[in-house]
């Protein structure tokens, strides 16, 4: 029986530094949630997506998202077989159990539905059927903040139904020349299969069985409460988010071999929960004041039990 | 200190140690904001001090008036601020606050009664020329001075033979004023005395509050703010039993239900050692 450690160190042998995004992908696989990962051009969040899928086995898809996808390129369609002269059902990318959809913000707000209703339903239509998708099922999508134009932003409803938002940074110039060195000849080793699908089963099971004691119950819904009444904020966090809050703190528990959640799990794990469910105004928008600072000053002022 | 032949029977029995009134300053102009603070301390735990009479304000404006009410291990700490302006010039003085209460060394009721206080009031035009004439502004404020005294020193005559006359039909026997200290401050404790003490209360009361001030004792023990979290202490303190004892606590406090008796032994364990 393999640990979600087992992930969280293979991860580690593909990718250079970035131990916050690598965390934050096995503690989404833990609680059963899906990612969206921000950063700009090469730095590894779609070989993040690859290693992770890697390691976890199981069926893997990757949909690049273009102006031009429709959502049937996505769940899947029906086609007329002329040797029967019945329409048979071809299943989308989306019946996997990982899901890489690259650059989500390109494709149009249809297509992006599609792909939504799917990760919050677990299930897709096509035709008259109703399809169940697999289990574990997690959709990884990944978003350009740069290069705007030609995009469709995602609608705060939908940012909302991502359990986590990760932002990958540019590496420091030690893991730079760590990367250069380690993948200059060619393309970077993933390890296969290092767990099973019914490790993450078992894992999602027992990460919900991890204790959440009142007062840290208390202290996500502060977090999120606190978030409505931030400066600079239009729109707070939802209760979904404090939904998240505890799911990935009974995760971070979990990885971490505790049979309780503290209020580290939540304080560490609330800025990658808030930062895509909050709507600021307009001095955020104009570039004046960085989001991040919002966030990070939201969590500041909410003390822990 | 005055003692008080009738109706005692209302009165609280009260230590009280303090009893002072302060200005922020002595001399305003006119229209300028200032505040008088009344402080009292009292070594019994009390929710208010509704037996503090403040003095009349006279011609001053009353602005505002707060009171703020503070518990410490040495007691009560009551602060009175009084925001005040003057509308004319002149010279203010303001009688003492007092309280009448039952002395518990005595058992006797007795007034106790701040310090007074005397504010000069100056017009705008008064304070800009001494501004630009410090020695016209001197002999002005002299003779004023004097002037005022002289008054306040008639006053004073004609308010001491009515108090006695006063006491004397009421057969009250006039004693030594009342000795305002400083409030004596909460005794000093260290971070290991006051675990110490968190301990000794979560020992014999081993509930979610003793165990959640214990745990509080420790952060504060390990130079974190009690707002803060396990990492933060951590990242205080490397001392290997004070960390121990840390992260017992968060098991106990946070822990579930089926492993909060070995957690609390163990906290109670880890806190022993860091303590020995």
């Amino acid at each position: 029986m393999s640990a979600p450690r087992a992930v969280l160190d293979a991860l580690h042998a593909t990718i250079v530094g970035q131990d916050e995004v690598c965390e934050g992908l096995v503690l989404a696989v833990v609680a059963g949630g899906h990612v969206l990962l921000e950063g700009a051009p090469g730095v590894a969040k779609t070989l993040a997506c690859r290693a992770l899928a890697a390691a976890v086995g199981g069926v893997f898809r990757r949909v690049q998202f273009t102006p031009d996808l429709l959502p049937s390129d996505v769940t899947g369609t029906r086609i007329f077989d002329q040797k029967s002269g019945e329409f048979t059902t071809v299943l989308g990318p989306l019946f996997a159990n990982v899901v890489l959809a690259d650059e989500i913000n390109r494709a149009p707000a249809k297509v992006q539905s599609a792909l939504l209703e799917g990760m919050q339903e677990r299930r897709a239509t096509i035709g008259p059927q109703t399809h169940d998708l697999p289990t574990p099922f997690l959709v990884l999508a990944t978003m350009n903040p740069y290069d705007a134009e030609g995009t469709y932003p995602l609608p705060h409803a939908q940012l909302d139904r991502f359990l986590t938002k990760l932002v990958v940074a540019y590496p420091s110039l030690e893991e730079e020349r760590t990367i250069v060195d380690r993948f200059g000849a060619g393309e970077p080793p993933l390890l296969a299969d290092v767990v099973t699908l019914d490790d993450v089963r078992r894992w999602q099971r027992e990460a919900h069985a991890v204790f959440v004691d009142a007062k840290v119950r208390d202290y996500a819904v502060a977090l999120v409460r606190a978030s409505r009444e931030a400066d600079l904020v239009v729109h707070g966090a939802s209760p979904r988010a404090a939904l998240a809050l505890v799911a990935l703190a009974r995760a971070r528990a979990y990885l971490e071999g505790r049979a309780f959640a503290t209020p580290d799990d939540v304080r560490d794990i609330a800025p990658s929960v808030l930062r895509h469910r909050l709507s600021y105004d307009d001095r955020i928008a104009l570039g004046d004041r960085d989001p991040e600072e919002v966030v990070r000053r939201i969590v500041a002022a909410v003390r822990a039990p | 200190m005055t003692s008080l032949a009738a109706s005692a029977q209302g009165y609280r029995r009260l230590h009280i140690t303090a009893l002072s009134m302060r200005v922020d300053h002595r001399s305003v102009q006119v229209e300028q904001v200032f505040h008088v603070a009344i402080h009292v301390h009292v070594t019994e735990t009390v929710a208010n001090l509704d037996e503090l009479v403040i003095p009349d304000v006279g011609v001053l404006e009353p602005m505002g008036d707060e009171r703020a009410v503070s518990h410490a291990t040495g007691g009560t700490d009551v602060v009175e601020t009084l925001t005040l302006a003057a509308a004319q010039p002149g010279v203010v003085t303001l009688r003492p606050a007092y309280l009448d209460a039952i002395d518990p060394k005595s058992g006797k009721a007795l007034r106790f009664s701040s310090n007074s206080l005397r504010i000069v009031v100056v017009t705008a035009r008064a304070a800009g020329a001494s501004d630009r004439s410090p020695g016209i502004a001197r002999t002005f404020l002299l003779v004023f001075g004097v002037v005022i005294g002289g008054v306040s020193f008639l006053i004073a005559i004609v308010l001491v033979v009515l108090l006695v006359q006063s006491r004397r039909r009421a057969g009250v026997v006039v004693a030594a004023p009342v000795v305002v200290a400083p409030p004596p401050g909460p005794p000093v404790r260290s971070p290991r005395e006051d675990v110490e003490a968190a301990l000794r209360r979560y020992r014999t009361s081993p509930a979610n509050g003793t165990l959640h001030e214990l745990r509080a004792a420790l952060f504060v023990a390990a130079g974190a703010s009690p707002g803060g979290t396990l990492r933060d202490a951590l990242a205080e303190t490397s001392n290997g039993a004070l960390r121990r004892a840390l992260t017992a606590a968060e098991g106990a406090a946070f822990g579930p239900e089926a492993m909060r008796d070995a957690a609390s032994t163990d906290l109670i364990a880890a806190t022993e050692r860091w303590l020995a």
